[in-house]
């Protein structure tokens, strides 16, 4: 019986199953008849024993490739106990991918071609054994790939069009005056600042160019160090075999590295400490995305978007020391292991639904930089002993007070450092200029180290020291700084009080410019370390640092200040994807005069800052039960999200949610289409006769979204668990208001407000088309649904008369209809009431926001047609944007986003508009239009609103001639790239936007 | 009241008047201008556009039209002989390919459509701009809505081809506008009979009374001309108009530069277009004529 069952098994196979299996063979005589290869199985702790299975869904293709003990052989079926399968969508999916360039192959998984079931670190570590043996003709072919790519864009545009980079550049030697009308403006003149230029500060330039050219460097250090620390004294248990308490061990860890680790003073910098140990370099973490990139550490350095080097001894140092210790330790594979590959982390690990951040890290939060600065690490450590002295407290807080002191010895440790280091530097320096500065420097940093700062240089040195020791703890994915013109504003006053003569505060002003830049500069020392795959998922995000600028104090005053300017003239003359640039507005109580900046450094920089309206973030907030003086204080967060700075876990990018996706599968009964997969409930049949009336339609909807959510949402739950056992960071919490008095750790709800925010991809898609459905369909009967559904799985083949129609007789989301303003404003509410009822594992809400990151593009190249028109595989509208179809006058997409309820918006929104200034127009007068623009916006209730001011032409002419382009930048959705290092797929989005001239 | 059919009010406009502005199109125009870049606005009545580049091919104008006034094989495909505008066409064209030209508001509905973009004229300095066409054909209902626009606190700008009766236009619209633009096209009578079908007699009258009458007070009237090649930016009618101008004290004018994408507009009404499918009224103008003729202007001392 058996025997007859696997001859039947195995007479389904096909013949890519005999090469499959020639080709298994190959590899395992590779493996173990070389040495050289052979060596790559044995890691630090022993052989690397793991099975990988290969099949189709039909079975066509069904067996496995073992590895144990140091052997490698080929199975004819898979075992039950194989680490990870990868599954093929048939035959020709597995033939495609023997000739697939790199880039081929991310497209076949995330357009599920081809699908991993099980163990993501195994298939990793696989891929990489692999790249042994193919690494070269990888290099090679993606070298072929972008030569090609390259030749057919020069093909197009042959020649630079040097008028239009020109033209950009043009822009930098326009300078408008400013009046000293607000309050908070003590010291500058002009606070417009135009007497300045990047002419003026040679080492600003300096640093520019090592940030436009440097490629950053995977650096070793950190897992280097903790990997070591934890063989010695474990992991799950201590030494002595007791389970380790996750906070004690994270403090103690965090301690022992942040005292081993090199302290340095990158040449000429104004400011102590760096990320990584590297020029420009890449943070592995460890216990999160780490391992991701193991199967790339021979071919990320060759790799066609954001490649990173990396040197021989780090790629050994990962293969065999680091990543086999964490390949079960980290959040996925924690979580898969424990809730036994659950469906929620399958469907996110289709890439074509939701993508859940929580799996690479929590981080987007803003730290309390004031209390640091107030009271310095011996101030702090002294509120935190006074608290463990109580004598009601739980084992708990016990250990957390403990870790939090722990790791505030390691910042202290770090900080004395890095003095020893600024003085022997100077012993060392030639340039007696640089060598006071370093001997400076040194004494800042012995200061610091305990103290509360004490002048503006302080200040910023204790910012930026303060910053790194938290990214040595969280990952460097939008952590953000917060409101530092407000934070630092009182020690420039101080420091100016102490000036007399015209002359020196004159310099004195010049020096905070400068050292403003240092500190932005400064952010661009690290980079987060994307796998290749996330270069299509997040292409060209960089860690999104966001610092907010302006706004109403707590009191409700106008804050906007001297360093508001100082700010903004840095950000002018540097031009930086990040720290990502935002501004807060209040109509009535901020000034023309900065309004009007605020759109000068936007059109001069092309895309910074993102402005955004306090009144309508007020209005959002505010039914969230937090204190007003506290929502006063908010600040974005990642891209554009609030948290209330220093008082507020609010893990603003928990997810990103392809709300598309849920209306495919109410058009397709639960089934959703790319993956082929029936996942959510049956809700109707829109072929058959199902629905009778739009609202059934919409109920379908809303119930294929509850159910994508819910699973989100329990996937959410087992990553905060994952999160509290392997990343517990008491560094942040004793950073974050609650967490001393309440002992706990803010991965368990310490802070005072607690909250996790989604961002909601496919907003105007969605609107558009549920319109399309309700007039076309319901209304006007001028199609029938199941002819509708089937042009839409057609996509709109061979029927361009009712494509014609949909695009062109539906009132769009944008077009100034109040029905579709209506209709988005009923999607929102629904959202935001269903996530808002749904319990939070740390207390608070979930809440809701209309942004993309980049999302907008890959969701689009994931989904297939819509109601709308929008045909297969083209991306989303950026954030909430309105569809460049939607109107001529750009007025009705300001006046319709104004017009949603910012209550149901608590998360924000990226509301992009391209405006493209005349060129016989002179700079004053594109600046008044594009503040008249944003004004009005504001005035009429507008939340958030971001300016790329380029044209497509210009936009064509970087996509050929990148080299005159290297600082360009565009907003995406929230978020700062440089164009030339976007994916071409993200270039051609931002090219078709609707564009505007102004 | 003679009722206008208006075609189109565009929101956001940076080019008509300061500002951010809303421009109301009338439909109909007393003059002909041989360039005219509005071709759609010249008649009066309602007309039938098509545009053969978004047509998707299916049909159904075909099928709906009861005149057979359609063709795929005739040139410019619609037979405007067989025509009686009943539209059916344009309402079974999905694409918008065939539109109607021209339609009916009244004076509120108007009013409405462009008091939704206040806030951005009060924000910007903008306002309402009435254009065409030519608005002063209708001096009663464009009086009308001027009158209520003021009242709302819209600041107000009319774009004349200056071609009407000063009585009336005194009663009906003067009080209630804020700036003048007054087109001089051609100095020279015969020139301006050839060109645009009629005198200038009236329209260089005009001009100067309102330069008159208005002197001294908050409107202001601003003299453009628009630069047509070969026949509108000759030397000699740019000196004849500067030094008219310059004689009775105006200090500033405006010249506009051409524009040549009329030509497909008057396709798609199926207008006459004289000037064949190549040459200069085919190109934009090149910067250098552009300046030429701006220094014309400069040396009768009026800034450009």
């Amino acid at each position: 019986m058996l025997l007859y069952v696997e001859s039947g098994a195995e007479s389904k196979k096909s013949f890519t199953n005999t090469t499959m299996r020639l080709l298994l063979n190959l590899v395992a005589a590779a493996f173990n008849l070389r040495p050289s290869l052979n060596r790559y199985l044995r890691a630090q702790d022993g052989w690397l024993n793991f099975t990988v299975g290969v099949r189709t869904e039909s079975g066509s293709v069904s067996c496995a490739i073992e590895f144990r003990e140091g052997r490698v052989s080929v199975l004819s079926s898979i075992p039950e106990r194989s680490e990870v399968v990868l599954v093929f969508r048939a035959d020709a999916a597995v033939k495609k991918l023997l000739g697939a360039t790199p880039t081929d192959q991310i497209y076949m998984l995330l357009k599920s071609e081809l699908r991993v079931e099980g163990h993501m670190g195994y298939m990793n570590l696989f891929f990489f054994l692999l790249s042994l043996l193919m690494h070269k003709k990888q290099a090679r072919q993606m070298a072929k790939e972008r030569d090609r790519s390259k030749r057919s864009l020069l093909k197009s545009s042959p020649r630079p069009d040097t008028s239009l980079s020109g033209e950009l550049a043009s822009r930098r030697s326009a300078r408008m005056r400013g009046e000293r009308v607000d309050a908070g403006v003590k010291h500058l003149e002009d606070p417009y600042l135009p007497e300045y230029s990047l002419e003026d500060f040679p080492r600003l330039k300096r640093f520019l160019d090592i940030h436009l050219s440097v490629k950053p460097e995977v650096c070793p250090e950190m897992p280097e160090i903790l990997t070591r620390w934890h063989r010695q004294h474990g992991y799950e248990t201590d030494r002595e075999g007791r389970p380790w308490n996750p906070i004690l061990r994270k403090g103690e860890a965090y301690k022992y590295f942040m005292e081993q680790r090199r302290p340095i003073v990158a040449e000429g910098s104004l400011l102590a400490g760096t990320t990584t140990s590297r020029q420009v370099g890449c943070v592995v973490y460890p216990e999160g995305s780490g391992t991701l990139i193991w199967n790339e550490l021979f071919t990320i350095s060759g790799r066609t978007y954001n490649p990173f080097d990396i040197s021989e001894e780090t790629r050994e140092l990962l293969h065999f020391r680091v990543f086999p210790y964490w390949n079960n330790r980290n959040f996925r594979e924690w979580v898969r292991a424990k809730y036994g590959n659950p469906l929620c982390q399958q469907i996110d690990e289709r890439y074509a639904m939701y993508f859940s951040w929580k799996q690479a890290t929590i981080s987007h939060t803003i730290p309390d930089f004031p209390k640091i600065l107030r009271l310095g690490t011996a101030g702090l450590m002294e509120e935190i002993r006074r608290e463990m002295e109580r004598p009601d407290n739980d084992e708990e807080k016990t250990a957390t007070l403990k870790a939090m002191i722990l790791t505030l010895e390691g910042l202290r440790a770090y900080a004395k450092n890095l003095a020893e280091r600024a003085a022997l530097d100077a012993g060392a320096e030639s340039d007696p200029a640089r060598r006071g500065e370093l001997q400076y420097l040194a004494g800042i940093c012995a200061h610091v180290a305990e103290n509360p700062a004490r002048t503006l240089d302080e200040a910023a040195n204790l910012v930026w020291i303060t910053w790194v020791a938290l990214h040595m703890e969280s990952m460097n994915a939008g952590l953000s700084i917060g409101r530092l013109d407000q934070w630092l504003q009182p020690f420039f006053e101080s420091d100016m009080a102490r000036l007399y003569s015209e002359e020196e505060r004159r310099a004195y002003i010049k020096h905070a410019v400068e050292l403003v830049g240092h500190f932005l500069m400064r952010c661009t020392d690290h980079f987060p370390l994307t796998p290749d795959l996330a270069n299509f998922y997040f292409g060209g995000s960089s860690s999104d640092q966001v610092i907010t600028l302006g706004g109403v104090t707590s009191d409700g005053e106008d804050a906007v200040n001297d360093m508001t300017y100082i700010f903004l003239k840095a950000t002018e003359m540097l031009s930086l994807r990040d720290p990502n640039m935002n501004a807060r507005f209040h109509p009535g109580v901020n000034s023309d005069v900065y309004l009007r900046r605020l759109c000068e450094v936007n059109l001069i920089t092309a895309a910074t800052p993102s402005m955004h309206n306090d009144r309508a973030m007020f209005a959002a907030l505010e039914p969230m039960g937090y204190d007003i003086r506290d929502i006063r204080d908010w600040s974005a967060t990642g891209c554009v999200e609030p948290t209330l700075c220093g008082k507020h876990i609010g893990h603003t990018n928990m997810q990103m949610m392809n709300m598309v996706a849920a209306l495919e599968m109410a058009l397709h009964d639960g089934r959703h289409p790319l993956t082929d997969w029936k996942l959510g409930p049956d809700t109707g049949d829109p072929a058959g006769d199902d629905f009778k009336s739009f609202d059934e339609f919409f109920d379908a909807f809303t119930k294929q979204f509850a159910f994508l959510i819910d699973r989100s949402i329990e996937y959410n739950h087992m990553l905060a668990e994952a999160h509290q056992y392997l990343r517990p960071t008491p560094l942040l919490s004793s950073l974050i208001g609650g967490c001393i008095e309440k002992g706990r750790d803010v991965t368990k709800g310490g802070a005072i407000y607690n909250s996790s925010g989604t961002a909601i991809v496919g907003l105007a898609d969605v609107t558009d088309s549920l319109m399309a459905i309700k007039k076309l369909v319901f209304e006007e009967g001028k199609v029938a649904f199941a002819d509708l559904k089937r042009a839409v799985d057609e996509n709109f083949a061979g029927d361009p008369a009712l494509l014609a129609l949909v695009r062109n007789r539906v009132p769009l989301f944008g077009s100034g209809n109040d029905e579709a303003v209506a209709m988005a404003n009923r999607i929102t509410k629904w959202a935001h009431d269903y996530y808002g009822a749904i319990p939070h594992y740390r207390g608070g809400k979930y809440t809701t926001g209309f942004w993309t990151m980049s999302q907008h593009v890959v969701f689009g190249t994931l989904s297939g047609a819509l109601p709308s028109g929008r045909l297969a595989g083209k991306p989303f509208t950026p954030g909430l944007t309105p569809q460049p179809t939607a109107s001529k006058n750009l007025l009705d997409n300001i006046r319709d986003v104004a017009r949603l309820d910012p209550v149901n918006l608590n998360n924000n929104i990226a509301f992009n508009v391209k405006v493209v200034p005349s060129p016989s127009d002179s700079h004053e007068k594109t600046v008044h239009d594009m503040f008249s623009y944003v004004k009005t916006y504001f005035e009429l209730g507008g939340m958030q609103m971001q300016m790329n001011a380029v044209t497509s032409a210009t936009l064509r002419d970087a996509m050929a001639h990148p080299e005159n382009y290297r600082n360009l930048i565009v907003r995406i959705s929230g978020y700062n790239a440089y164009f030339v290092t976007l994916n071409r797929d993200m270039q051609l989005e931002l090219i078709e936007r609707a564009e505007y001239r102004i | 009241m003679r009722e206008p059919l208006l075609l189109e009010i565009r929101g956001n406009s940076l080019d008509d008047g300061p500002g951010i502005r809303s421009v109301v199109f009338f439909k109909g125009c007393p003059l002909s201008c041989a360039w005219c870049h509005n071709p759609e606005s010249k008649r009066a009545e309602p007309e039938l556009a098509f545009d053969a580049e978004r047509c998707v091919g299916c049909d159904a104008c075909l099928a709906a039209c009861p005149e057979k006034a359609l063709s795929r094989k005739r040139h410019g495909f619609i037979d405007r002989a067989r025509c009686t505008l009943c539209f059916r066409c344009a309402d079974a064209c999905p694409s918008g390919a065939l539109a109607r030209v021209g339609r009916v508001m009244t004076v509120e509905e108007a009013a409405m459509a462009v008091m939704k973009d206040k806030p951005f004229f009060d924000t910007s300095g903008g306002g309402v701009t009435l254009s065409g066409g030519e608005p002063t054909l209708f001096m009663e209902y464009a009086g009308a809505l001027l009158r209520l626009l003021k009242g709302q606190g819209v600041r107000t700008l009319l774009e004349t081809c200056g071609l009407f009766d000063m009585a009336r236009f005194r009663e009906t619209m003067l009080h209630s506008l804020d700036e003048i633009y007054f087109d001089i096209k051609l100095i020279d009578e015969a020139a301006h009979r050839r060109y645009t079908g009629a005198s200038n007699v009236q329209i260089l009258e005009n001009l100067l009374l309102l330069l008159e009458e208005t002197g001294g007070t908050a409107v202001s009237v601003l003299p453009r001309t628009p630069l047509v090649p070969g026949i509108t930016d000759t030397e000699e009618n740019l000196s004849g108009i500067a030094g008219l101008l310059a004689a009775h004290g105006v200090r500033r004018a405006s010249l506009m530069s051409y524009n040549p994408l009329w030509h497909q507009k008057a396709e798609m009404v199926g207008a006459d277009d004289p000037f064949g499918k190549k040459g200069p009224m085919h190109e934009w103008m090149e910067a250098g004529s552009l300046r030429r003729c701006r220094d014309i202007f400069a040396r009768a001392g009026i800034e450009v």
